[in-house]
């Protein structure tokens, strides 16, 4: 449903309100990297798990909101709002 | 949330997509019992703040767009379904759903506790989400 509006394939993408991962997990093997965000800790925690059991590594979980991501820095291709709105 | 979605901005280029997936406001989650044979519908799932969060969503996107930071991309309704293997998976399931979570309307959850107490082997609990998918493209 993404892809309609924009490949995922070899993207820089910033994921907000990621929750446990599963909508990351679900396209974070063919993007080039990926932020990803959630206020819920618990969820980051769960997150961070699965990432270990995948062995995903070009995933950044961090806890937290947007306002935590500086104005400035390494631009992305595609950010997701997902369930975060 | 018109700040998340302009510092969201700040970081894209020209160009870049922000997508925002968001629940449907009238098609609700739907949980069922899946057997072998059929589908056995047992509650639309409630949420109280929904219709105040996906108005101030909507605002917030059409803000944005108003501004000039962005441009309407395409907007589009889509459909999944989550097949769970028991009462556990589904707890975890809506757990994880950031708050405000869903709930079940008022003894909808005994229901579906007495369905899956007598349910047939290889039984599976299903839930139909349907979403909005909003594409907007950096200026």
């Amino acid at each position: 449903m993404i892809e309609h509006f924009s490949p995922l394939k070899g993207r820089r993408i910033l994921e907000v309100g990621c929750g446990d991962g599963r909508l990351t997990f679900q396209y974070a093997r063919t993007a080039a990297r990926v932020l990803a965000f959630d206020p819920d800790r618990a969820s980051i925690e769960e997150a961070l798990d699965q990432q270990a059991a995948l062995d995903i590594r070009n995933v950044a979980f961090r806890w937290g909101s947007i306002e935590h991501l500086p104005a400035r820095g390494a631009p992305f291709d595609v950010a997701l709002f997902s369930w975060s709105l | 949330m018109v700040h998340a979605l302009r510092r969201a901005g700040q970081r894209l280029p020209s160009g870049g997509s922000l997508i925002s997936i968001r629940p449907h406001r009238t098609w609700r989650p739907l949980v069922s019992i899946l057997t072998p044979s059929r589908r056995v519908p047992v509650a639309r799932l409630i949420n109280s703040a929904f219709d105040s969060r996906l108005s101030a969503a909507e605002a917030a996107l059409a803000r944005v767009v108003h501004e000039g930071r962005f441009a309407l991309a395409g907007i589009r309704n889509h459909r999944y379904r989550a097949r769970l293997d028991n009462l556990s998976q589904l707890r975890t399931y809506l757990e994880l759903i950031s708050p405000p979570r869903p709930r079940f309307p008022a003894g909808r959850r005994a229901h579906l506790l007495e369905l899956w107490a007598s349910r047939p082997r290889d039984a599976k609990i299903e839930i139909a989400e349907s979403v909005v998918v909003t594409a907007l493209r950096r200026r």
